[in-house]
């Protein structure tokens, strides 16, 4: 539908990769249809908050911008969706402040719903097509890399995870229906395109896996790189390390490990123990010594010992994160979690938290330096004040200056030296002309 | 999703009638459902919930791959929520399920070719029971620890050479103790394939065995129960 009045969308997004890929998408949708993308304290007459369920923080951080939203864009649609949506449903669809709530299984067709609101239909989002990939590739973004969908879902029931519930059974998205989705992304002109899913790993299409995907993403022709979005440890072949010697292939892994314990990583029903993990990184790191890896960690699980705790400190050191996103652990109401005994008291997540986080910025200051001399090709996300800003193919935050740099352009950059706070350090360099 | 109309309530395919519970124990009992188009691999589990509650618990597919029924063999947690509501349920009322889910079992082609150890404690022997149904030729031992011999959970069904029945509270069954000391005690062929199942300490205890005795664990694959 060509809108006859120009109306106005604003997103709000939270949580991970994939929800930041749908709310490009939608963006994508909306644009084509004809509706001005602005940001919710403009008087959008719709907003569309795309939710996180993953932890009570998420929760919490949620409904405060549902409110929020709702309180700013008074006259606007507020439109609810995300995996939030899916585990709170029947409490958002009793919000009077939202318009309609919109399952994660229905989230490709919200423009079809608020079309069908603006035109006088009486829609509900019950009755919108269930379909996960149906999203078209994105054009119109609110970011400079693109993600492409491969998958959704889960089925791997991690004692902690609410996903398998708000997300549903794993389902992969057809080789050809992928590679098509990469080619109109690079023909719409990203660089970079990241590969996510909630479980990427587990891609499965007939006799294709994971690896075998990638390596046909890989040869797709353009001029473009490749990162891939969050990945579990146990989902890949023998043949996966060798694809990152293709050089579009970005050598940055985030490999969840969530416990350096073994004890702990069976409580949580993990399908890997530490050694299984160690192997992987000593493989990757064999061959590209320089390889990135950042991961995820639950600390304060229940049960969790002191001794566990600290396997999981020696397993930092070991592995030399440059980045751990720590979760101090939270109910989820409905998982096996929820029943195991030993809940540890807040203020025992807190401290361990706090370890976490002090061994994070030290691996991720001596990763960085580790780079100074050395040179990074910089897709830039940002320019501001003559200083060009992005991410090199580890993954650093690198700054430079150069007159005439343009966002979505790919630069060689000498790096110089390391600057900002320990926690949001970046390299400083010199573009290479 | 097709939709169908029975009794007062909406069902789809998700929905299955108990056909039989089977009490095997004071607290341990079998449900079993009409198998129907539920297509598995024999070590996958599937979600149950009781049809009006709220809440569904995993449990692992107890009968063969080609059987009639679906089985699943529960144990009533004392004080739980979800299983004494599985336990009071009668004949005929209606289950939710959802899968099959999971990884464990065998891969394609290796059942009738390798050599396995079964390792199970309690109820943690469904997936394997499941398994030695759907590969009646399959060359396995397994090894099952338990509290008390009443918790041999259908044993007579297995080969009496293949099957070590493990007591850790009375001196009834073929090792007394823990499964994991009779474990130490074994040797077995070095290209032996090893399948745990059960709750997380024994099998944190019994992979260290494994690995202590030059197992990889490439060649150990685990199925953890709470």
């Amino acid at each position: 539908m060509i809108l006859n009045e120009k109306k106005r969308v604003a997103f709000k997004t939270l949580g991970c990769r994939l929800n930041q890929y749908e709310t490009d998408a939608l963006v994508t949708d909306f644009s084509q249809a004809g509706y001005e993308l602005v940001d919710y304290n403009e008087s959008p007459d719709v907003v569309i908050v795309n939710t996180c369920t993953v932890t009570n923080q998420s929760d919490h951080k949620s409904r405060s911008v549902i409110s929020q939203t709702a309180r700013k864009a008074k006259n606007a649609v507020v439109v609810v969706t995300g995996c939030m949506a899916n585990n709170f449903k029947e409490k958002l669809e009793s919000q009077e402040n939202i318009t309609f709530v919109v399952e994660n299984s229905r989230k490709s067709s919200i423009l079809t719903l608020v079309d069908a609101h603006f035109s006088g239909e009486i829609a509900h989002p019950d009755q919108l097509p269930q379909d996960v990939f149906r999203y078209e590739p994105v054009k119109k973004s609110l970011h400079t890399r693109s993600a492409v969908k491969i998958q959704d879902g889960c089925d791997n029931f991690c004692t902690f995870c609410i996903i398998p519930m708000v997300r549903g059974n794993a389902v992969s998205r057809p080789v050809a229906d992928v590679l098509e989705s990469i080619r109109k992304t690079v023909e719409n002109g990203f660089k970079e395109i990241v590969i996510t899913g909630v479980n990427i790993g587990r891609y499965s299409d007939g006799a294709t896996r994971f690896e075998d995907l990638l390596a046909q993403i890989l040869e797709v022709p353009g001029d473009f790189r490749v990162r891939i979005s969050s990945l579990e440890p146990d989902g890949f072949g023998p043949d996966f390390v060798k694809l990152f010697a293709h050089p579009k292939l970005m050598p940055h892994l985030h490999l969840c490990l969530q416990s350096g314990s073994d004890k702990t990583l069976l409580r949580m029903r993990r399908m890997y123990d530490v050694e299984q993990f160690r192997k992987t990184v000593t493989q990757f790191r064999a061959i590209y010594a320089d390889f990135n890896f950042t991961t995820d960690i639950i600390v304060g699980f229940p049960g969790e010992t002191e001794e566990e705790f600290g396997q999981t400190l020696e397993a930092i050191k070991e592995f030399n994160f440059s980045h751990i996103h720590t979760f101090k652990y939270s109910v989820r109401k409905g998982t096996r979690a929820e029943r195991l005994e030993n809940h540890l008291p807040e203020k025992v997540k807190t401290e361990r938290s706090l370890q976490i986080r002090d061994l994070s910025v030290e691996n991720k200051i001596d990763y960085f330096n580790s780079f100074i001399g050395k040179t990074q090709d910089v897709l830039v996300e940002k320019v501001a004040h003559g200083v060009a800003s992005g991410y090199g193919e580890h993954y650093i935050p690198v700054r430079f200056k150069l007159a005439g740099a343009q966002k979505n352009a790919i630069h060689k950059v000498r790096l110089l030296e390391r600057k900002g706070d320990d926690e949001n350090s970046y390299l400083f360099g010199e573009a290479v002309l | 999703m097709m939709t169908l109309m029975r009794h007062d309530h909406e069902t789809d395919e998700s929905f299955y009638k108990i056909l039989e519970i089977r009490h095997l124990t004071g607290n341990a009992f079998s449900i079993r459902l009409p198998k129907a188009r539920f297509a598995f691999k024999a070590g996958q589990h599937i979600s149950l919930g009781i049809v009006g509650g709220n809440q569904s618990r995993e449990y692992s597919i107890y009968s063969g791959e080609n059987e009639e029924n679906l089985e699943v063999l529960i144990k009533e947690v004392q004080n739980g929520y979800f299983t004494p509501q599985l336990r009071r349920l009668k004949i005929g009322r209606m289950l939710e399920v959802h899968g099959p889910f999971g990884k464990f079992g065998m891969e394609p082609g290796k059942a009738e070719k390798g050599k396995f150890v079964f390792i199970a404690s309690g109820t943690g022997i469904a997936p394997f029971r499941s398994i030695i149904r759907t590969y009646p030729n399959i060359d396995y031992r397994l090894i099952h620890g338990v509290k008390t011999l009443e918790e041999a959970y259908d044993s007579h069904e297995y080969e009496k050479s293949r099957y070590v029945l493990c007591t850790s509270r009375e001196k009834t069954g073929d090792y007394h103790g823990r499964l994991t000391g009779y474990l130490k005690t074994c040797t077995f062929a070095p290209d032996t394939q090893f399948d745990l199942c059960g709750n997380s300490e024994m099998i944190f205890d019994a992979l260290e065995i494994l690995k202590g005795k030059g197992f990889s664990r490439d060649q150990i694959h685990c199925e953890v129960y709470f």
